[in-house]
């Protein structure tokens, strides 16, 4: 029943002056978009000061490579051909032959001279806006049970996607669109679970526009438009149905869930102009589209979804993924190394620099987290002469804005790559980690369900406090 | 196994022995300067953080001698003396991939080295207690404590409370509603009227929306018994099952796909599907339906029926790649005991994976020894595609069936090589192509540059007659490779700018190496000329500067691109519609585990004392010892044990769900969870009453049914006389002062669309999923083939785990992963995007207008026979005025011609179905 999500509502909002108002609402869906509403989906302030508000994730589905990217090792150029001279997990994905080099070259960039591989000539002049993590590890090697994990900490049961959890502990700043959004998600490993809300309130859920197999052009909010009436028609019809439940109300006593129902059309009707008009990227200037790469075939996929996520963000959505994937397994090379991570690079690069720049320039990079990653990463060690396998036990993603020290390596993997080894960060904690960014304790941000209080890091997770700026 | 057991004794005796004799020494001036200064430090450096204090992770805190000697949930972390048998000390160690502090980084060896010669010296320790080591952490309801809890007592016979409003009572329940009310100095609301009556009652037993033509019998049946007539019509359509059975699939979390990792069809679970639905319909006994889904193959007269119920036990989201298969087991089987723990005894297992439950009398080894009946029971088959494992089945295929499908495989992979070697066939001859064109390649390379966009290279490229993308290719390949020696005169030659001079070097070079080769009498032996050699090398690499681009799309053109995808899209759909053996997701007995050891922190890497199968002790009704067999798994005894009329448990959470999935409002909330944080009933004599009856009544779920829907407190109206007198006292109507107002369930509102609009297919049965067992419905594609336009019942609707039909996903149907008693209800905006713009909505609209339209010529009695088939009652005099207003208006701004009154009335009739009443049930 709605009372069910209000009893077990937002922990926080228990110590917050809007709490007692948001109960009393009782299931309502504020019918404004203004920050002081108080529906489900309305802003919440945060448990402690927050450094980023919003946050924007780059998913490169498939894995792509640490060592070829972000993660220099030096010993792998020396040692190639080797067997890796420590034991390989108990459990690998596939075979795994002997040490492989990149095929890259890295040059330090920057302030700060870290390096970055010629995968991401345009991304590394901004490296003194990203903190490249390169301790991350988790715990399953095949691509469905990983992305669970990275997206809902769990690769055993469904739970809600951390962008969910998100939304339920800070709402979002416009409700006329979904406080959730992923764009061209995958439908595979894990699909929907990995921006769905479980046993969170349906409010918190992602909202997908199209999928991996659709080109970013292409892609809408389901039923968004209605192919029969103009809008002024299905204005008169909206009234007219206001009319009848509101003799329907005459006949029942006030039931807040009615209400919520007669809001929730309102709401309805508003986001069918407002996701068009955030969706609309002829609005952007030449010189804008052109730094996402929207001139090139190459990049102008990722180019109008790194684009389009910008807007969403300046309008107010809490939380918006990016995926980067085919209809394959977009950087899933365990052959054809050289080549496939070569095109993928060159598809995203370009447009995650001009995001960046963009954020940058509109101020919104200050309380922007961006998140850049794939599942895994890549063993050090070759699959065939030309490929890697996964490789969950050390892997780097990269985050920037959001309150994070720009230029800033942290952690480290084994010398060759294989095993995170310094300042490692879980999953869990990578998530503890984003929580506490956006202002939350990841320990007091709990959900009651079946008789049991759930966490986003369930019995784990440790904030990476090196990190913070 | 037994090693890790008397390893861990062994722990305990050592630590008993050192508690008791070092307790009292004096620690040495020595130890304790070896102590503060090499230990202590170490210690708050890289521990205190989680384990000092307040904080206890893992259970463990090592702030005092005795915290740190007692442990945590994984034993004592260190043994006095022994380092090498102190699990502090392996943690330490990093050795352990699945034990390592602290967890972020190793700490240096010196600090290591010097805990490990502590630990050797007998761990001296100043320390003394902390003041919350007597703190025993958070810790379960013990055994004794457990029994006494409400939910594990005997279910009891109460006495029929006493009343004072007797006329009220109907039937049984009505004297334990009623006297809650009364104590409270509570009225219950008047009966509702007919109309509401049967609408209400018409969408609780079948899920569908009254008919004109039964509105119209029943407001003409003045005899005494006419709704008990309409209850006994329902009950006996097989519509009931339909929709009863469906609040069977939402415990038994259904599925047509394992969802989770790797989404396979599960091409028979639809058997289970039917066998439910068959089950409600023949009211089969409840007891019966419980042993036949636990154990179903083992009964003496198993049957195709019986076998198919264990589907129960196969339906579950399995991460089907999963490469560790010992963690795959354990974690099948966890997803076994959580589901038959919340779907038969509402209890949460799941947590006591890891530790004994924080708040149940649950025990680990409780666990451990319902895992050893599921460890002896087989739930994957051995077989595999590639990484995915299968799942087991119980085939009922005759030779014949065999045959014929492997004659079905044999076709599909046919189709499939088809379309697979149409595209390898152009790939190879682009490939082919390619290298005679090496030289131009290399020459035209030199008027490109690396950045350029690929629009340009099309420029370059196209006149010459080679691929822009494999261009493009190229010159970044001579750029991350100016070191190799091939490459190293295009650099020099391509300074120059012209590219005829890099394809004289090149083709002579070619030319030279194709006339070694031609010489050459090994063909694959490398050649001799070093240069040759690379030449020959470079231009064979398919991963070199020729290599093509991975995806088909950007090697083919559009044709081509279209026809390999039209000839693997005739193998899918040949593969979606093939015939397929028959057979049924279910489970059989494997090898048998008559004990296994506790999973400490549920890890199987860590395992300890080995228990035997049993019932978990707080439910044990007696004091003798079940016997389980040697060579079976033990699932009968547990189904018939768990079917005893003497469990506490089984019947009192059936009863309260079909309570709660009537009144839209269960006795117990938390239907899934009986335990100490489960809620309290809100009649908990009422609750008993119906436990014992219902059992008394063999079980029979109809019975149930009538004596719920002819009560008094069934009949009730939404409008109660003193509301905010009530609704003061009693604000969420727990006890029954009025009828709760009811979103209708996803199903029936979108069966609803369809009946009003007449187009409602209501056949019963069989496959109803567009895929064969075990298709991929998403591989690593994302294109979804899923359809949801059939007109039958929704409950024949397809369910994608990790794609639900949209409809579902917004109306809140139940996470298909999950025991689910009793769902949500939200509001969503998108569930309005659906209403006002759905091909579904708008096509039943325009259906339903035509009705309307057919029904009479007269505007008034066309509001009459759409408010009856929409609401099941009569217009207003306002109402009737206000849609031809409406009406009125629509009309009077476009000409008048009968395709516009048909839109015109479908807008209305949208309009209705989007109203609040259409879903809304009072």
């Amino acid at each position: 029943m709605h009372d069910c999500e209000l009893h077990s509502r937002r922990h926080l909002m228990k110590t917050s002056a809007a709490g007692f108002a948001s109960l009393a609402m009782a299931g309502l869906l504020a019918s404004e978009s203004r920050a002081d509403s108080s529906g489900p989906t309305a802003a919440i302030p945060p448990q402690f000061p927050a450094r980023a508000k919003r946050v924007i994730f780059l998913f490169m589905k498939g894995g792509p490579s640490h060592v070829d990217t972000f993660d220099p090792k030096p010993m792998l150029d020396r040692d190639h051909g080797k067997p890796l001279p420590f034991p390989l997990p108990e459990v690998t994905f596939a075979k795994q032959g002997n040490l492989l080099r990149s095929p890259w070259k890295f040059r330090q960039y920057g302030e700060s001279g870290l390096p970055v591989s010629d995968l991401f000539p345009n991304v590394a002049k901004h490296i003194d806006d990203l903190c490249v993590l390169r301790s991350l590890h988790g715990t399953n090697p095949a691509h469905g049970g990983a992305l669970l994990k990275l997206h809902t900490g769990s690769d055993q049961f469904v739970r809600p996607s951390f962008g969910s959890w998100i939304v339920y502990g800070l709402g979002t700043e416009n409700e006329n669109l979904p406080a959730f959004l992923t764009i061209c998600p995958t439908l595979a490993h894990g699909g929907v679970n990995n921006w769905g809300s479980a046993f969170l309130p349906a409010h918190c859920q992602g909202t997908p526009l199209g999928n991996a197999s659709l080109s970013s052009s292409q892609v809408g909010v389901k039923h968004i438009a209605n192919p029969e009436l103009s809008s002024r028609a299905q204005r008169k019809q909206l009234d007219f149905i206001r009319g009848l439940n509101q003799k329907h109300l005459e006949r029942t006593e006030y039931d807040t869930a009615l209400e919520g129902r007669l809001h929730s059309f309102e709401l309805a009707y508003r986001m069918q102009s407002s996701m068009p008009e955030a969706q609309d990227l002829s609005r952007e200037s030449e010189s804008i589209q052109k730094q996402y790469g929207l001139d090139n075939p190459v990049t102008a996929d990722f180019g109008r979804q790194c684009l389009m996520a910008r807007r969403f963000l300046e309008r107010g959505v809490r939380f918006v993924q990016v995926t980067h994937s085919d209809s394959d397994v977009q950087w899933d090379q365990h052959g054809n190394l050289y080549q496939g991570h070569t095109k993928n690079a060159a598809e995203v690069d370009l447009p995650i620099a001009g995001l960046l720049q963009d954020l940058k320039s509109r101020g919104l990079l200050d309380d922007t987290l961006v998140l850049w990653g794939g599942e895994f990463g890549r063993t050090p060690t070759a699959q065939g002469n030309d490929g890697r396998d996964h490789n969950p036990h050390g892997f780097t993603m990269w985050m920037a804005g959001g309150g994070v020290k720009g230029g800033y390596a942290y952690g480290a993997t084994d010398e060759y790559g294989y095993y995170a080894a310094e300042k490692k960060m879980h999953i869990h904690d990578l998530h503890a980690t984003i929580l506490h960014l956006l202002g939350i304790d990841h320990e007091r941000l709990t959900f009651r369900y079946a008789g049991r209080d759930f966490r986003l890091t369930d019995v784990e997770g440790v904030v990476a406090r090196d990190i913070l700026a | 196994m037994l090693h890790k057991y008397c390893w861990l004794t062994s722990i305990l005796f050592s630590l008993v022995f050192s508690l008791e004799t070092r307790a009292e020494e004096p620690i040495s001036s020595a130890d304790l300067e070896f102590f503060e200064k090499r230990v202590r430090p170490v210690l708050i450096e890289h521990c205190y953080d989680c384990h000092s204090g307040e904080e206890r992770s893992g259970g463990l805190k090592v702030d005092s001698r005795h915290a740190i000697l007692k442990g945590g949930d994984t034993g004592p972390s260190i043994v006095a003396g022994k380092p090498d048998k102190s699990l502090l000390i392996e943690a330490i160690q990093y050795e352990n991939r699945d034990l390592q502090m602290p967890p972020e980084q190793k700490m240096p060896t010196n600090q290591i080295a010097d805990l490990v010669e502590w630990v050797r010296r007998g761990a001296p320790d100043p320390r003394t207690a902390t003041p919350d080591d007597n703190h025993e952490p958070l810790a379960g309801m013990s055994i004794e404590d457990g029994r006494e809890f409400w939910s594990f007592q005997p279910v009891t016979n109460p006495e029929l409370p006493a009343v004072n409003k007797s006329d009220w009572i109907q039937t049984p329940v009505d004297h334990f509603v009623l006297r809650s009310l009364e104590q409270k100095n509570l009225t219950p609301a008047p009966r509702a009227d007919r109309e509401t009556l049967l609408r209400r009652v018409t969408f609780d037993l079948t899920g569908l929306p009254p008919t004109t033509e039964e509105i119209d019998a029943f407001l003409a049946d003045d005899s005494a018994n006419a709704f008990e007539k309409v209850v006994d019509r329902l009950l006996s359509s097989p519509q009931y099952g339909v929709h009863w059975g469906r609040h069977w699939l939402d415990v038994a979390r259904y599925a047509d796909s394992n969802g989770l990792d790797e989404n396979l069809a599960y091409g028979h679970s639809w058997r289970y599907r039917d066998y439910v639905i068959d089950s409600f319909n023949n009211d089969k006994p409840y007891d019966r339906f419980v042993i036949e889904q636990l154990a179903g193959d083992l009964l003496p007269d198993a049957t195709v029926e019986t076998r198919t119920a264990t589907g129960f036990l196969s339906l579950g989201a399995k991460v089907l790649a999963e490469p560790d298969r010992n963690k795959l087991d354990m974690d099948i089987i966890d997803e076994q005991i959580d589901t038959t723990g919340k779907a038969f005894w509402g209890l949460t297992l799941g947590c006591v994976r890891c530790h004994d439950h924080k708040f149940d009398p649950v025990k680990q080894t409780d666990y451990y020894a319902l895992a050893a009946i599921f460890k002896s029971t087989r739930t994957l088959a051995e077989s595999k595609t590639g990484a995915i494992h299968h799942w087991y089945e119980h085939s009922f295929a005759t030779e014949e069936d065999q045959k014929k499908a492997e004659e079905i495989n044999a076709e599909i992979k046919k189709l499939t090589s088809a379309a697979n070697s149409y595209k390898n066939g152009l790939v190879t001859e682009l490939r082919n192509r390619t290298k005679e064109q090496a030289a131009e390649y290399l020459a035209a390379a030199v008027l490109v540059s690396p950045q350029m966009s690929l629009v340009d290279m099309e420029r370059v490229a196209e006149p010459r007659g080679l691929h822009p993308r494999i261009l493009h290719h190229c010159r970044l390949h001579l750029e991350y490779h100016q070191d190799d020696p091939f490459f190293k005169p295009w650099h020099k030659l391509a300074a120059v700018g012209d590219p005829s001079v890099v394809r004289q070097h090149y083709e002579s070079l070619f030319a030279e190496m194709q006339r070694a080769m031609d010489a050459a009498e090994d063909k694959k032996a490398p050649l001799s000329d070093e240069r040759l050699e690379q030449a020959r090398l470079a231009v064979n690499d398919n991963s070199g500067f020729l290599a093509l681009p991975a995806k088909p799309e950007y090697v083919l053109t559009d044709e081509q691109i279209a026809e390999y995808h039209r000839l693997l899209d005739v193998a899918r759909e040949f593969e979606s519609q093939a015939f397929d053996e028959p057979a049924a997701m279910g489970v059989a007995d494997g090898e048998v585990a008559a004990t296994i050891p506790v999973h400490i922190r549920g890890s199987y890497k860590n395992l300890g004392q080995p228990v035997a199968r049993e019932f978990p002790e707080v439910m044990r009704m007696s004091k003798s010892r079940p016997i389980f067999p040697e060579d079976g798994s033990g699932r009968l005894e547990l189904a018939t044990w768990a079917t005893s009329t003497e469990h506490p448990l089984t019947a009192r959470v059936i009863v309260n769900r079909i309570w709660g999935w009537h009144f839209g409002q269960p006795l117990v909330k938390s239907t899934e969870n009986f335990g100490v944080l489960g809620d309290q009933p809100s009649h908990p004599e009422l609750l008993d009453w119906l436990a014992w009856n219902f059992m008394d009544r063999g079980w029979s779920i109809k019975e149930l049914h009538r004596l719920i829907v002819h009560s008094s407190a069934y009949q009730m109206s939404y409008h109660h006389p003193q509301f905010e007198q009530c609704a003061a006292v009693d604000q969420e109507n727990r006890l029954l002062w009025r009828a709760n107002l009811q979103r209708l369930p996803a199903e029936a509102i979108r069966d609803a669309v369809l009946s009003v609009s007449d187009r409602l297919d209501t056949s019963l049965g069989g496959k109803t999923v567009p895929l064969r067992n075990r298709q991929f419905v998403f591989n690593h594609t994302s294109k979804d083939h899923t359809k949801y336009d059939s007109l039958r019942r929704a409950v024949y609707l397809p369910v994608i785990r990790n794609n639900l039909y949209s409809l579902f996903e917004q109306f809140d149907f139940p996470d298909p992963t999950m025991p689910t008693g009793h769902r949500n209800v939200t509001t969503i905006a998108p569930q309005a995007l659906l209403i006002m713009n759905s091909d579904l909505v708008l096509d039943s609209a325009d259906a339903f207008a035509e009705r309307v339209i057919a029904a009479s010529s007269d505007s008034e009695s066309r509001i009459e026979f759409a408010y009856r088939a929409a609401y099941g009652r009569k217009p207003s005099a306002d109402e009737t005025r206000y849609v031809l207003a409406f009406l009125g208006e629509q009309s009077a701004q476009g000409e008048a011609s009968p395709a516009a009154e048909r839109e015109n009335w479908s807008v209305v009739c949208h309009g209705l179905i989007a109203a609040n009443e259409f879903i809304y049930l009072k």
